[in-house]
């Protein structure tokens, strides 16, 4: 499936430029946090639970065949769908404990703690 | 009660189908068509679900089978085409496909709430069956490797989909009627 493989990799390019700019725009320093990626497959967020500092980049990348979304109560964040190979940032701002799900898939959950 | 009945016959046909057609197993061309004749089917029954359901989260439910099942038989078309098979009808498609037909035949002369349980009822008997033949047939049998990681992929949403209709299943139930 050259389509499916070029959308793929074309999803994975896209998170690597946001990964890149977010590397470039934040700090100089080789180590800095570049963002983090959870990804999306076989219906889990992985990983489940991720801690990040506040400011921090975290990127979500879809690698099922279908749509899901990162949907977090309160109104913290919610992607909405986020088509297959596609991907959605969200920069986490306030410190506390964020748990979300799949608005789709109730049986996803995932746990961001923003430090 | 009479539901339940018919619904776990089709568990039954399906599952004699799918463990007695196939001594030897499927060759990858009719694993090709189960597979999607699966989809198809249930893509089917979610578009005249989306139509007929009277509750909410029916509704919901149904729109995300149609969703996330064209999306399985997208990869498994491009797949398919890829590897230059084509797809064989064989017992356990010609008898997914008369499932669906019998399904859609039942559904049609419900409505209401009787609608949403004999349609979530056969939901939950359809993803059980697929994902019993997928485990003891489909997966062991296929030959391709691509075939292989395919069934294998979308294993979970079928595990996913069966929990999340078991339980929209209880939560009907509980509504009594």
């Amino acid at each position: 499936m050259p389509e499916a493989r070029w959308t793929w990799a074309w999803g994975v390019a896209v998170a690597g430029l946001l990964l890149a700019g977010t590397a470039a725009s934040t700090s100089p320093a080789a180590d800095a946090p570049a963002g983090r990626t959870i990804v999306i497959e076989n219906l889990q967020f992985n990983p489940q639970v991720l801690a990040v500092k506040a400011g921090e980049r975290i990127t979500w990348v879809n690698k099922d065949l279908f749509p899901h979304t990162a949907t977090a109560g309160a109104k913290a964040f919610d992607s909405k769908a986020i088509a297959p190979n596609a991907v959605w940032t969200w920069v986490a701002q306030k410190p506390g404990t964020y748990t979300y799900v799949c608005a789709f898939h109730p049986t996803m959950k995932g746990t961001i703690t923003v430090q | 009660m009479k539901m339940k009945f018919t619904a776990w016959s089709g568990v039954l046909v399906l599952a004699a189908a799918a463990n007695v057609a196939f001594a030897a197993g499927p060759t990858d061309p009719q694993i090709a068509a189960i597979v999607v004749t699966a989809n198809q089917v249930d893509i089917d029954a979610g578009k005249l679900a989306l139509s007929k359901a009277h509750s909410k989260d029916v509704k919901e439910f149904a729109q995300l089978m149609i969703t996330d099942h064209s999306g399985v038989n997208k990869s498994a078309t491009e797949l398919v085409q890829k590897l230059h098979v084509t797809p064989e009808a064989n017992p356990t498609s010609a008898s997914l496909q008369k499932g669906g037909d019998d399904n859609e035949a039942a559904l049609k002369k419900l409505k209401g709430s009787a609608f949403d349980r004999a349609y979530v009822d056969h939901e939950v008997a359809y993803h059980q069956a697929v994902l019993d033949a997928v485990d003891t047939t489909l997966i062991p049998s296929a030959q391709n490797a691509e075939l292989k990681a395919l069934l294998i992929k979308v294993r979970p949403a079928f595990v996913a989909h069966l929990e999340h209709a078991k339980n929209l299943q209880s939560q009907l139930s509980k509504k009594g009627a």
